[in-house]
Formats: C-alpha cells, structure tokens, sequence
C-alpha cells in the first residue's frame, strides 16, 4: 500500500508541489525557532556561578584632580575600606565596566604556542572580585596583595578558556601570550565560567586581570555585596558615602538581580517575537493543510467512493488520507532536514551541533504531529463519504 | 446466488418521504446475466447499489452467496465486497493519477497479495479485455471503450462470482458498446460469472438471459 501511495503522490505531483512547499517552509521556520529555543534552554540550565542576590554595583566617575597613581590608588583603596567597614556590607570589590549583566564588553585575543583564540572577554578585577560575587575557583589561586607588587605577569582564566587552550592538563604555570615570564603571562588560577550575559547565554571565554596604579583612574565601577534586607535607607547611605568621597562624580547604584532581569529580557524578547511570529506561521499552515486536504478529499469522492466500492472500510480510506498526508510531509522533511544539516556543518550562527541536531528532531515530530493533527479530522470526513452517494456524484 | 426480499428504500428529508423501492423481491441464480430496465429516477441504481453492498435497504432482507448481510459491520461489508463483488460504472471511476495497471490492480490493494501477484493478475485481466499494450498508459490517453474495459479489467481482477454494471455501455457508441457487451458476455459464458447489468439499451437488455423492468420503486416485469 506505501508503494502504491508514493505513486499516487509522485504521479500528482505537480498538484502536490505547493503543499509540499508550505510544509518545507513551515519546517526550516520551526527548526530556526527550536534552534534558539534549544539554545537558551541549554544556556539557561548551565549553572550561573555567580551569586548576584544582594550584590549592588555603584558607577562612579574619578572626579580627582591628582594624575599621580599612588595616590590615586591610596585613595580608592582607603574609600573601598570605608565601604566594606559600614554595616550592611560583605564585600567590595572593583570592577572595570564589564561586571556581570552589565551592556559593556572588552575583548582581546590571546596566543598560546603560536594559535590565536579572540573573543576573550578581559575583566579588570580587584582581589576581593571573586569572593563578592561568589564565584567558584576550580584550579590554582584567586589574586593577592603581593601579586601588585611581583615583577611577574600574571593571568586567571575561566575554565572554557582553559578547556580550549591548554586541553585536560593543568594550566597553572603556563605561559600565554609568549613563551616566558619576560613576555609571557603565567596563569595562577582558573575560575568556573560565569554567566556573565545573563541566563540565556552561554559563558564565554574570559581573563580576569588585576587591577594595577596605571589603570585605577579607569575604574569607575565597585560591586558591593551586601547583607540580606538591606533597603532603601541603607542604598542611601552608601550612596552619601561615595559622595562625600568623590566630590561631584555622578553616582549611580544598581541591583544585580535588576539588572540580570534586563539582560534576560533582552535576550528573550527577539526569542518571543519569533515565537510569536513562528506561531502565526503554524496557524496559517496548519489552516492551509486542512483546507488544502479538504479540499482534495471533496475532489476526490469519487475516488473514495471507489475504493470503498472495491474493499477499502472506512477506517482504511481514513488511514490512507492520513498516510497519505504523512509520507508528503515525509518528502518534504527529507528536503528540510538536508538544508537544515548544512547549519551544523557550515556551523551557521556558531551553535553547538548538539542544538541544531535536537532542534531538527524536535521539529521533525512537530511536523508529524502538525501534518497528523490537520489530515485526521479530514480523513474521518472521508470515512464518512457514502460510496453510493460518491460514486453517483462522479 | 443473489436474494432480495421485500426491500424497501425509502430516502427522507425534513420535509419529504421519497420510496425509491417498493417491496422488491428478486432472486439472480448463479451464472444468471440478468438486466435491470426503466425509466430514469424509477430506482435502477439505487436496487444495484443494495445488491452491491454499497446502500442499505430501508426494509428487507439481502442475501448474497447464502450469506445474510444485515448483520456486516463496515469491516465485513468491505471484505465481502472485495472478494465476492466487481463493479463496473458508467463513467468508468479511474483514478486518472494512476496508469492502467495500478487501476486494475486496486482490489488487490485491499486483499492479503503480493506485489508481483497484484502485477501477474492484473496483466491476467488486461488480456482477458485486450489492453496488454496499454498497461502502462494513463486513463486520459486511452478512448470511451478502452476506459471501459480497464474498468471491466478492474471487476475482474480480484475473480468476483458476481459483477454488477452500472450502465457500462451508457457513455460509449454503438460499435464500443457491443465491444463491452461482447467481453460481458463472454465472462459470463467462459466463467460462469453471475451478472447484473442496468441499462437503457433494449438491444443491450435482449442479449441476456432475464429482463427485470422497474417503474416508480416498483417491479413491473
């Protein structure tokens, strides 16, 4: 029965070719939208490895006149003291602008035995940066005071870095960026990758660098980790102590929590418009199948009529409509998945294959599924069509 | 072969109760060619399609075979008429998608055959009707009679006891007509095939061997 089906279809094929269309169409716009559905439901389940409940950031800008670093960095350091000595506080740190959630980005590019990685997202850091926000240090050692003052260069990476430039070995002590402790720079720690773009996106490669005197006037941003509770009057007070500090700088403070909520919005809102748009798509298909299914079904009674004349039940016209249905969708999956494993392979967008791999199987069923849905209640019609009204009709 | 007694059709709407028949009793003996006459609207087709399994009577009793019908569910009903059935139409209902030998073969379709049995028997049939040639042709490119004989090949490719025709000489010439009638009745000599044929044609009607006339629902002869 399959192979007299697949000749009926390929001998009406030119009739078919519109609806074998709208289904290859419907099927690359769901593979794009489970894509990224995929994507960010992988991204989201990756854990955060940042603590950002109660962690506040206050942007400041230097508003010092002095261009001399030691002061400035007696400076900074005395008012980050002050901050971390007032009650409700944890922990201080100091941040370049690139702080988790935040909408700045600072990427160089990294050599190691001769290959290049770009896209490493460089975070200037103080040493309390990673107890303030909670993050996870899986090899080595976070910075200390006396890192300021070695004549060596030193780096801590992120481990998504590490896995891609240095393999399964150990980093600590090796060298990136050049060969030796002249050139190079030695790596002393690793931290567990921080979801610094939110819960949708993955974590990226990362170098956290210590914050020196020659770059402390460029700092204009602290992450303060405070007690739980800690309100309005509290947000004040610190506020007034950074303007006592810092004559004249515009200060601003700002939840981590807030501001992960609007990065997350950010990220799902082109998500939402394309479900939505993707939803509007499935609805038109999935009127066009049914009519156009409908519509063959009435065209075709005398045909139905036919068959029931010469064996077919009921249920068996039923079923062969709805096969027949399933084996059109069937040709045009074929069509759909072959352009869709070109994502993968051409890596189009810079997804893992893992995503588009579960996004084409999901979508495959969705099809099924789509294409069953709209031929049953038609070919339950069919069923119903009285051979003898049918075959005098014709 | 075929037994009717006292059926009765009636077709209701809200506002009317139309008889198609009235009280049939009829009796088709095996290897009978038998032929159902009368006026347009008199219920010619509506009395084939009860004996054909393809309507159900309003009253009465059918027996087919010696097998009472009334208590077939669909399933059932679809069978018999596979096995036992062949029907032939007067606009031939070829599915025009398919080529001649698909056509033939569709009963087949329906019954527990290979592919290679559907093609030997089909080609069997074909013979029998003289399309051998036009096997892998399409309905479209064929002439009235050849369309006629692909349907007559169809009734016959599942070797019912009984065809029922609809008219099958309606759409045709004269020369085509006898050509159908010729192969009609050489199945019913040759193989013993019990037929019941409706038709317009007197001429048609004298070359079998019973005349049933209807008027109104109701036998007249």
């Amino acid at each position: 029965m399959i192979k007299h089906l697949f000749k009926l279809i390929w001998n009406k094929k030119k009739q078919n070719f519109l609806l074998l269309s709208e289904i290859f169409i419907s099927f690359m716009v769901i593979f794009g939208v489970f894509s990224f559905g995929v994507y960010a439901y992988k991204n989201y389940m990756a854990p955060m490895n940042i603590k950002y409940e109660n962690v506040w950031v206050i942007n400041y800008s230097n508003t010092l006149k002095t261009e001399n670093a030691d002061s400035l960095e007696m400076f900074y350091s005395s008012l980050k003291q002050n901050i971390q000595a007032l009650p409700g506080v944890i922990e201080a740190s100091y941040t370049s602008a690139n702080f988790p959630y935040s909408t700045s980005m600072m990427n160089n590019g990294i050599t190691y035995k001769g290959k290049q990685y770009f896209g490493v997202n460089n975070y200037r850091v103080d040493d309390d940066y990673l107890k303030t926000l909670g993050g996870n240090l899986i090899e080595g050692r976070w910075y200390r005071k006396a890192d300021g003052a070695g004549k060596e260069r030193v780096i801590v990476i992120n481990k998504k870095l590490k896995d891609d430039v240095f393999g399964s070995g150990s980093a600590i002590g090796k060298y990136i960026d050049g060969n030796n402790s002249k050139d190079g720079r030695r790596v002393i720690g690793v931290v567990d990758d921080m979801k610094n773009f939110g819960d949708y996106q993955p974590a990226k490669y990362g170098m956290f660098e210590r914050i020196d005197t020659s770059y402390r006037k460029w700092v204009g941003n602290m992450l303060v980790k405070v007690k739980p509770g800690a309100d309005a009057a509290f947000e004040g007070k610190l506020y007034k102590t950074m303007a006592n500090a810092l004559k004249n700088s515009n200060i601003e403070i700002e939840h981590l929590d807030d501001k992960l909520s609007s990065t997350n919005k950010f990220t799902l809102v082109p998500l939402i418009i394309l479900s939505i748009i993707a939803a509007f798509l499935i609805i038109n298909v999935a009127l066009g199948l049914f009519g156009v299914l409908w519509y063959n079904i009435n065209k075709r009674r005398g045909e139905i009529g036919l068959r029931r004349a010469i064996g077919a039940s009921g249920n068996s016209v039923s079923g062969q409509l709805v096969a027949e249905s399933l084996i059109l969708a069937t040709l045009s999956l074929l069509i759909g998945s072959f352009f869709a494993a070109q994502f993968p392979l051409l890596n189009v967008f810079d997804l893992p294959a893992m995503v588009y791999v579960i996004a084409l199987l999901m979508a495959v069923v969705f099809i099924y599924l789509l294409v069953f849905v709209c031929a049953l209640y038609p070919g339950r019609q069919a069923a119903n069509i009285y051979p003898a009204v049918a075959l005098h009709e014709e | 072969m075929i037994s009717l007694q006292n059926i009765e059709k009636v077709y209701r709407t809200d506002t009317i109760q139309t008889l198609a028949l009235n009280n049939i009793s009829l009796d088709v003996a095996k290897g009978e060619f038998l032929s159902i006459m009368g006026p347009s609207g008199c219920g010619k087709s509506t009395l084939l399609n009860i004996m054909g399994l393809l309507d159900v009577p309003s009253k009465g009793n059918i027996s087919i075979s010696n097998q009472q019908t009334h208590n077939m569910n669909d399933k059932q009903l679809a069978g018999f008429r596979n096995k036992k059935l062949g029907f032939i139409f007067q606009s031939y209902h070829l599915i025009n998608d398919l080529q001649v030998i698909d056509n033939v073969e569709l009963p087949l379709l329906y019954r527990d055959t290979t592919a290679k049995q559907r093609r030997e028997l089909a080609a069997e049939a074909l013979e029998k009707v003289g399309l051998s040639n036009r096997m892998k042709h399409f309905p479209t490119q064929l002439s009235g009679g050849q369309r006629q004989r692909v349907a007559i090949a169809r009734a016959i490719v599942g070797r019912p006891e009984i065809i029922l025709a609809d008219e099958p000489t309606g759409n045709l010439d004269s020369v085509m007509g006898n050509e159908i009638m010729d192969i009609l009745t050489g199945l019913n000599q040759n193989d013993g095939t019990t037929i019941v044929m409706v038709t317009h044609d007197e001429n048609m009607a004298r070359k079998t061997h019973r005349l049933v006339r209807l008027f109104d629902g109701s036998q007249v002869q």
